[in-house]
């Protein structure tokens, strides 16, 4: 096992030096395999037998003379000659004895320094920036403030003129409509939306866009696609045979009318934590609990479920990589393993929904959507289970010992009957995946992250470094609420949110480690802007609409996406912000913009996914779950597995359904050029996309013209025109060499055209 | 396939990216931005150049292949059993094979032939008794989350000497355990993902040609290449531009080459005849390992052959025989294709492994069957530098553990690593604020392994 509990800790692997020197080499073969099998399981942690850490070089120094075995008490420990007889159970084999012996004799050499718990400082801890209180600093003051729109700009500027930049000019009203349509949607303007604004020279016409982008559905959809790639949404379970979740939907759609409605941020992260335990919350919300990866054939691996959900919660809410102190204290940031089980301890006590296995294929737990139902729902989901692990046990023969193999085979199929008939009337009742309240208990250390190797019972409460609150005297359940509260009141619980609105609107946080605001993070570039911009985040009463009005408002949010050659000189990265970064579409853009340039979207709300009937769930570890559903929705509503992506998802950087994704990759490779060029979906979309220019216009320069403002967004030159109407020309007289019959020839050219159109830059880079 | 043009290859890379229209300034930025697939040197010079990685699924019996136990031969002969379950005798005949003598079943008699090539460890262990995590494990190190697949981990680790073709390519007739993980990047570059390459006319997705005729393709792809560049003008030094450019380059490189490589028209009979394929067949392994070998030849880095899949695969938990048709699959195959390798003088650079997630029990799981057993299992290695004819480590007398030299998981991967040149604690890559690498915080390099 030692292995395993190797592979799953999580400190950093120190970069060793390629060729260790002998005797490190020896005790790495010879030494630390019998220390670890054998001694570390009294001599580790704070309950170290007799105080005696073995897991470190230090901690052993007490027991070990370099050089000289006969003055090591440790030696005469395993060799059993004086009062101490080491490991108690069984005397080491005279091999590995000798191989202590050459050791000490060869200088103790031992690479394990620093083992021993970090003793953090909690009052120096405290002056990291990340764990400080959220200062109000006033903007500064600039040269020319006739620059800043807003007072961010003159953070930005102060910045901008201390580094000597000169920051590029505004970007045009064409190219501020198509990022700011995009940025808020995640879909192009409409060439009359864009003619609209162009045209519109009102003082406020920019705000009125970007009010009237904030009140389209299609902003929580987009939104709430990067919430949704925080919490690793998918829609299976992610086991061995990857269990569809069919009402997981529900948790996706609460998360897109939250954005909508613009919920305070600080109720929307409560109600995820404890939807179901605090008077106005939604209990489907709790599916970000919910949805936690799941592990293994039959169930029994739930502590990495328990890890997935802490090491998430970290990440998204805190900005902290809690997980690592799973199996030791943290080893950059100061949070001890004891922290970790205070945490732990919580979700110990909450009922997570069981979504079926491959051993148990039946789902427990959930909750019923209208609380009339639930005792059904309770009854049914309850007696199928039991059935299974009965069956499972019989078939096992872990139950019926006593019987004859004929009476337990009968036994096995009157069970079967039970539940042939239990699953012929089972209840159609609308289910939530969410969690309840569980046996409110605390959790034990778990020693290196073995679940069966615990330690001391730690009380559930949080983190040290931010409070370390535990639950009151009286609380009788599992402290999530409690729980809600303290991240809530957590000093970079605003930080952490405004630094992730600001990384979708421009491309980049202001802390570039946008799920990472601890030592090995990076630090802010603009520390002041961060709190001034948290600090107004709380004013608006945690209002993520009022951020994005105070953030596109800024000069910094419209200037042109121009290359300058002496600021490229002096900030290649663009990190101080002279220009607006250009970015590429992600992957859920490229195909609802070619849906919507076709015409071909449908706009409505995305529902459950057309999964079989759940009474049908045998999938297994051989023949696993694997489906596409297709649709004509936006992608955020595309079915998503754990174990095998979406094919457009995937080869455009979608997010990863296994892990948070703080930031999509935007990596250009082949296999999206072949997309591109090749796929029948992209083929579909620039035919329905001829189709729809081909019906509205009849001479060439017209459908061009057109194609180009759905495309583009902007009308083409002369020559443009000139460029693709000879496309056509040539098109055409090569179809005539096709096997496509006459009378298809003209679409086919039309398309051929608009295929090239949505391949092309201009529509997949945004200015 | 549409004829493979080097004159039209021409053409088109003049198109996107040709010195007499491409905007200098860009050239300098594309050759300037770090191309993550471009090949880069390892730690420290090393024989192999590629892998072939050849993975059974389902757990392939030691002690009925590799591991020779005639105490469990006596066990069985005399009924004996274990927490009341009987030992089972291996239904194959164990015989010394080549110049070592190495005794190896009559299950794999071709791979047996060829045991003075390979060097075979029969002190595997693994993490996990479970298909799904301990195929994760093989592949990725991991067997409880997602990782970089070992193949990402190589290609990352030296990129790739054919630009037109995947730097990873996976063979698999049918998914395998954990689905796409087994071959997923996971937080390394996407570039370093497999490419599932199957069998049929549209071998990788969205390969085929769409347009209707090749003299079409050819005017889009102009026409793309003007408006790209006329994009490009005007928001000059944008690598992103300039690479998103390229990659419609490459893709039309794999568009031609890849259908080639599948081609085995030109291969001779006696080449068939080797790898046991018959003309005009794509099925079975014989088809993968022939196309491996094609793919190596073309300088794909990693190639990963996946038997079977999911199911009906070495899983043969009711009843042993059930291997023999799964073996008589494989066998002649893997033996022609190292021979192949050999008399090409590939073998010299091409690493060539052979392994499953893990063996099964030395004792009956039904009657006539075996269960998981992730104590023990075996697995080898041929040419790319690992030494020939070795037999390492062994298990006890019924072969339910190493006895001597036991070969982990990370160990295997650390040597492998090391066979490519690369010092497994240094191959790292920064995620989440840590250096992660494909052997986690464990792994030795064995050297006993190495020529």
């Amino acid at each position: 096992m030692r292995r395993l509990f190797a592979l799953l800790v999580c400190l950093a692997s120190a970069a060793a030096a390629a060729d260790k020197p002998d005797g490190l080499d020896f005790f790495e073969k010879k030494i630390r395999p019998v220390l670890a099998t054998q001694c570390y399981s009294c001599h580790t942690g704070k309950s170290a037998a007799g105080g005696l850490h073995i897991d470190s070089a230090d901690g052993m120094r007490g027991v070990v003379t370099a050089g000289d075995p006969e003055k090591s008490a440790l030696i005469h420990a395993i060799r059993r000659d004086g009062n101490l007889k080491m490991p108690p159970s069984a005397a080491l084999p005279a091999d590995e004895v000798g191989d202590f012996e050459a050791w000490v004799k060869m200088g103790a050499p031992d690479p394990r320094t620093a083992a021993a718990p970090p003793p953090y400082d909690y009052g120096k801890a405290k002056n990291f920036w990340s764990f400080q209180t959220v200062k109000d600093p006033a903007p500064p003051k600039v040269a020319d403030p006739a620059w800043s729109k807003t007072a961010i700009d003159r953070f930005i500027k102060a910045k901008l003129d201390e580094k000597k930049l000169t920051p590029a000019g505004v970007a045009s009203r064409r190219a501020l409509i198509r990022r700011a349509t995009f940025d808020l949607t995640g879909l192009p303007p409409t060439p009359g939306e864009v003619d609209a604004f162009v045209a519109d020279v009102a003082p406020n016409a920019y705000d009125k866009l970007i009010d009237r982008l904030l009140a389209s559905p299609q902003y929580g959809e987009r939104w709430g696609r990067h919430w949704l790639d925080l919490v690793r949404y998918a829609d299976t379970a992610g086991d061995n045979a990857d269990f569809p979740v069919p009402d997981a939907y529900r948790y996706r759609n609460w998360v897109i009318r939250a954005f909508n409605d613009d919920k305070p941020y600080d109720q929307f992260v409560r109600e995820q934590i404890a939807g179901d335990l605090l008077d106005k919350g939604d209990r489907a919300a709790t599916g970000y609990l919910a949805i936690a990866r799941r592990f293994g054939s039959g169930g029994a691996e739930f502590h990495l479920t328990i890890d997935d959900t802490i090491d998430n919660l970290g990440k998204t809410m805190l900005g902290l990589s809690v997980a690592c102190a799973r199996c030791h204290d943290h080893k950059f940031d100061p949070i001890p393993s004891r922290d970790y089980y205070a945490l732990y301890g919580i979700f110990q006590s909450t009922t997570y929904p069981f979504p079926g296995t491959e051993l148990y294929p039946h789902a427990k737990d959930f909750a019923a959507l209208d609380p009339k139902n639930a005792a059904r729902l309770k009854a049914y989901q309850d007696e199928t289970s039991d059935l299974d692990h009965r069956i499972r046990d019989l078939q096992d023969g872990k139950q019926g010992k006593d019987l004859s193999k004929e009476d337990r085979e009968k036994e096995v199929w009157r069970l079967k009957e039970r539940m042939a008939v239990l699953e012929h009337d089972a209840p159609n009742i609308a289910k939530i995946y969410a969690v309840s309240e569980g046996t409110p208990a605390d959790a034990k250390i778990q020693i290196k992250g073995d679940p069966y190797h615990k330690g001391d019972l730690v009380p559930r409460g949080f983190l040290t470094v931010l409070g370390g609150a535990t639950l009151p005297a009286d609380e009788k359940g599992s402290g999530r609420r409690e729980l809600a509260q303290w991240i809530v009141e957590s000093p970079s619980f605003a930080r952490v949110m405004v630094n992730r609105i600001w990384q979708y609107h421009f491309g980049k946080g202001i802390v570039g480690t946008p799920n990472d605001f601890g030592a090995r993070g990076d630090a802010p570039v603009n520390a002041e802007l961060l709190d001034w911009l948290a600090s107004r985040f709380r004013e608006s009463g945690y209002s993520i609409k009022a951020m994005h009005r105070l953030v596109m408002k800024t000069r910094a949010y419209q200037l042109a996406s121009e290359h300058s050659d002496p600021d490229a000189r002096l900030d290649p990265k663009n990190e101080f912000q002279w220009r607006f970064d250009r970015r590429r579409l992600d992957a859920e853009e490229i195909r609802d913009a070619m849906l919507a340039v076709a015409g071909d979207l449908d706009r409505e709300m995305g529902g459950p996914h057309p999964f079989p009937p759940e009474v049908k769930f045998r999938y297994t570890q051989h023949t696993q779950f694997f489906a596409i559903y297709d649709t004509r929705k936006r992608s955020v509503y595309l079915m998503e597995q754990r174990i095998k992506r979406h094919p457009m998802l995937e080869v455009f950087d979608g997010a990863d359904p296994n892990a948070t994704t703080p930031k999509r990759g935007s990596e250009e490779t082949s296999l999206q050029a072949l997309t591109m060029l090749n796929s029948a979906f992209v083929d579909e979309q620039a035919d329905l996309l001829a189709v729809r220019v081909g019906m509205a216009f009849s001479p060439d320069a017209e459908r061009i013209r057109y194609a180009y403002r759905l495309v583009y967004g902007r009308s083409p030159s002369p020559a443009e025109i000139a460029e693709c109407a000879q496309f056509l020309a040539q098109t055409s007289v090569a179809m005539k060499k096709s096997n496509l019959p006459a009378d298809r020839q003209p679409r086919a050219t039309l398309a051929s055209l608009m295929h090239v159109l949505l391949a092309s830059d201009e529509f997949v880079f945004v200015d | 396939m549409k004829n493979c043009n080097c004159s039209r290859r021409q053409v088109v890379r003049s198109l996107f990216t040709g010195s007499m229209l491409f905007p200098a300034v860009m050239q300098r930025l594309l050759a300037e931005s770090s191309d993550p697939l471009a090949p880069h040197a390892p730690h420290f010079p090393a024989k192999a150049k590629r892998v072939i990685f050849m993975y059974m699924p389902g757990g392939v019996s030691h002690v009925d292949s590799f591991d020779y136990k005639p105490k469990l031969i006596e066990a069985a002969e005399k009924g004996l059993a274990t927490n009341g379950k009987s030992y089972v005798k291996p239904l194959w005949e164990f015989k010394p094979r080549g110049q070592s003598g190495t005794m190896i079943s009559d299950l794999f008699p071709n791979i047996a032939a060829s045991i003075d090539d390979i060097c075979l460890v029969r002190s595997m262990r693994g993490d996990h008794n479970d298909h799904f995590q301990a195929t994760l494990g093989i592949h990725t190190g991991s067997v409880t989350t997602a990782r970089p697949s070992i193949g990402s981990w190589v290609s990352y680790g030296l990129g790739t000497e054919n630009q037109n073709l995947p730097s990873f390519v996976v063979l698999a007739p049918k998914m395998p355990y954990c689905g796409s993980q087994v071959w997923s990047s996971d937080f390394l570059p996407g570039c370093h993902s497999g490419t599932l390459v199957s069998a049929g006319s549209d071998p990788v997705p969205n390969l085929t040609r769409r347009a209707p005729t090749q003299q079409i393709e050819d005017l889009e792809l102009g026409l793309l290449a003007r408006l790209n560049r006329k994009h490009q003008m005007s928001r000059a030094a944008d690598p992103a531009l300039a690479a998103r450019m390229k990659t419609f380059e490459t893709a039309y490189g794999m568009q031609m080459q890849m259908p080639e490589v599948l081609d085995l028209s030109k291969e001779t009979d006696a080449t068939l005849a080797l790898y046991g394929l018959e003309r005009g067949s794509t099925k079975g392994f014989a088809w993968q390992c022939l196309v491996a070998r094609r793919l190596a030849e073309r300088g794909v880095r990693f190639i990963e052959l996946i038997d079977q899949g999911a199911s009906e695969n070495w899983d043969s938990h009711t009843d042993m025989r059930a291997h023999e048709p799964l073996a008589r699959n494989v066998d002649r195959p893997i033996a022609g294709l190292l021979k192949d390798l050999k008399s090409r003088g590939m073998l010299e650079d091409t690493l060539v492994v052979w392994t499953t997630e893990f063996g099964r029990t030395p004792w009956a799981d039904s009657p006539q069957g075996r269960s998981h057993h992730n104590l023990a299992f075996s697995s080898w290695m041929a040419g790319g530098g690992a030494k020939p004819g070795v037999v390492w480590g062994e298990t006890d007398d019924l072969g339910v553990k190493a006895a001597r030299d036991e070969v982990h998981v990370h160990d295997f991967h650390a040597t492998i690593l090391h066979l490519l040149g690369f010092d497994h604690t240094r191959l790292t890559f920064r995620y989440a604020g840590r250096d992660f690498r494909l052997t986690d915080v464990a792994g030795n390099v064995v050297k006993g392994l190495l020529a």
